[in-house]
């Protein structure tokens, strides 16, 4: 007779939501040496820690608000291969991997709906 | 009935061993087949495994419980080939898009784009992870310093058909790689000159180096063979029940495992060639198969887009398998 072996749970499957590798596990914590260059230093360079904490704030504020001044607009994309399309800009994903659009115009033709491979773009532009 | 069982054997205070089957832990994830797995050497926080698939995002697993840790997205198209390096901390990809990436394997951001003029199947890194080895269907392998990325890569031509592997031997001074051309080439690193060369009736399918004993794995028809990786002289070859797509060698060289056709798991004893067991699980085709770097499960992928780990030793406590003495009652029992 034979029984089967028993599991204490199964293993995790991917989060849909995003691409994982958890910066909050221990290994990723360890090893991963930290984007703030000043943060390296001795506690009495907080000074610089601070400043440039202050200056990371600032611009990725900045760019959040751009996402949400381009909403609804026309956005001309600069994108790999040549690739020059316009569309109307309808949001990010948390990520920002993929940009949301609407009514994308491409040489072949003009897109409802499509998704935008943010890799893919080099540069983009809109009328305030 | 299983239950009276356990208490009869307690009543009469015999020793009791049950037959235990084996229970594979499934991973999803993949939406398509899984053509390629390896796993990273022991590390800090334990070992690692990366599935590439035909879904184009490949991704990192803890080795001993399959939990996801992460996807590495960026390639365009079915990723072919995948390996870590030892520690875990890089990982590459060959890709139909023509491309081989290099990724942070900790932070799963993209490191290096590699471009090739074909499709790229097979990546590995040396022992220090400073160079990576590529193969694909332009029949070229080339060496990237991954120091000097920007530099050409050293390029060592002769196949005349795709290559499907290329890897690292002999303290990474020569190169191992079989081909669509019915070859197994062993070359010079510096020289870039054949060294030595098999030849078969049919195409390769798959092929492991073992560095620890300098032993070379191949598959081909429904044949397992064992070479030496230095002098390439033959050692044994053992047929299987069915074409074989992928083999390993358990790291204290007395099991390997295969898979392939029939969508069974075989192992065999190495040095009796005895088949052993074989496992059903898997729903489609098993394309790839590799022992954990502990010896203590194997992991196989296959053409139904799951990855699979198996216990080496059924019944035993290990990851996410737990060993039930007669008697104990674990709530948790997988629906069969």
């Amino acid at each position: 007779m034979s029984t089967l072996v028993t599991l204490l749970r199964l293993p995790r499957g991917p989060d849909p939501n995003g691409r994982g590798f958890d910066p909050n596990s221990t290994r990723f914590v360890a090893l991963c040496p930290t984007t703030i260059s000043a943060s390296t230093e001795t506690w009495t360079d907080s000074v610089e820690v601070g400043e440039e904490q202050r200056a990371r704030s600032a611009l990725r504020e900045s760019f959040l608000r751009t996402l949400i001044a381009m909403t609804n607009k026309q956005v001309q994309f600069h994108m790999y291969e040549r690739v020059e399309v316009e569309a109307r800009f309808g949001a990010s994903d948390i990520d920002v991997l993929n940009f949301q659009v609407s009514e994308l115009q491409t040489p072949i033709g003009v897109q409802k709906e499509a998704l935008l491979r943010c890799q893919d773009v080099i540069s983009y532009s809109f009328d305030l | 009935s299983s239950i009276l069982y356990c208490l009869l054997a307690r009543l009469s205070e015999t020793k009791v061993s049950m037959a235990m089957r084996q229970t594979p832990l499934t991973c999803s994830g993949h939406t398509r087949p899984v053509v390629d797995l390896a796993f990273s050497g022991i590390t800090p926080y334990g070992y690692f495994l990366i599935s590439a698939c035909k879904d184009g995002k490949p991704m990192l697993r803890q080795g001993d419980t399959g939990d996801w840790i992460g996807t590495f997205l960026g390639h365009k198209g079915a990723v072919w080939g995948a390996t870590l390096n030892n520690e875990a901390t890089k990982a590459a990809t060959a890709a139909a898009d023509f491309t081989a990436k290099v990724w942070d394997a900790v932070t799963g951001d993209e490191v290096l784009t590699l471009a090739h003029k074909h499709i790229v199947k097979s990546v590995n890194f040396t022992q220090d992870s400073s160079c990576l080895l590529t193969g694909g269907n332009d029949k070229i392998i080339r060496i990237y310093d991954l120091n000097k990325p920007e530099a050409e890569p050293q390029e060592i031509t002769g196949h005349t058909s795709a290559i499907k592997k290329a890897l690292w031997c002999n303290n990474d001074t020569q190169i191992l790689s079989a081909a669509d051309d019915k070859t197994v080439r062993l070359w010079d690193r510096n020289s870039t000159e054949v060294v030595k060369q098999l030849s078969f009736d049919m195409s390769v399918s798959s092929m492991e180096y073992i560095p620890d004993g300098e032993v070379l794995v191949i598959t081909y028809g429904k044949t397992i063979a064992f070479y030496n990786a230095l002098s390439l002289d033959m050692i044994k070859t053992v047929d299987a029940p069915a074409s074989i797509h992928s083999a390993s060698l358990h790291p204290d060289k007395d099991f390997f495992v295969a898979g392939g056709d029939d969508f069974k798991l075989y192992k065999f004893d190495y040095g009796t060639k005895e088949e052993l067991e074989s496992y059903k699980g898997h729903f489609g085709p098993v394309h790839c198969v590799r022992f954990s770097p502990d010896g203590e499960l194997y992991a196989s992928g296959s053409e139904d887009g799951t990855l699979r780990l198996w216990q080496t030793a059924v019944g035993k406590t290990y990851g996410l398998w737990k060993c039930v003495l007669p008697g104990e009652f674990s709530c948790l029992m997988p629906n069969n």
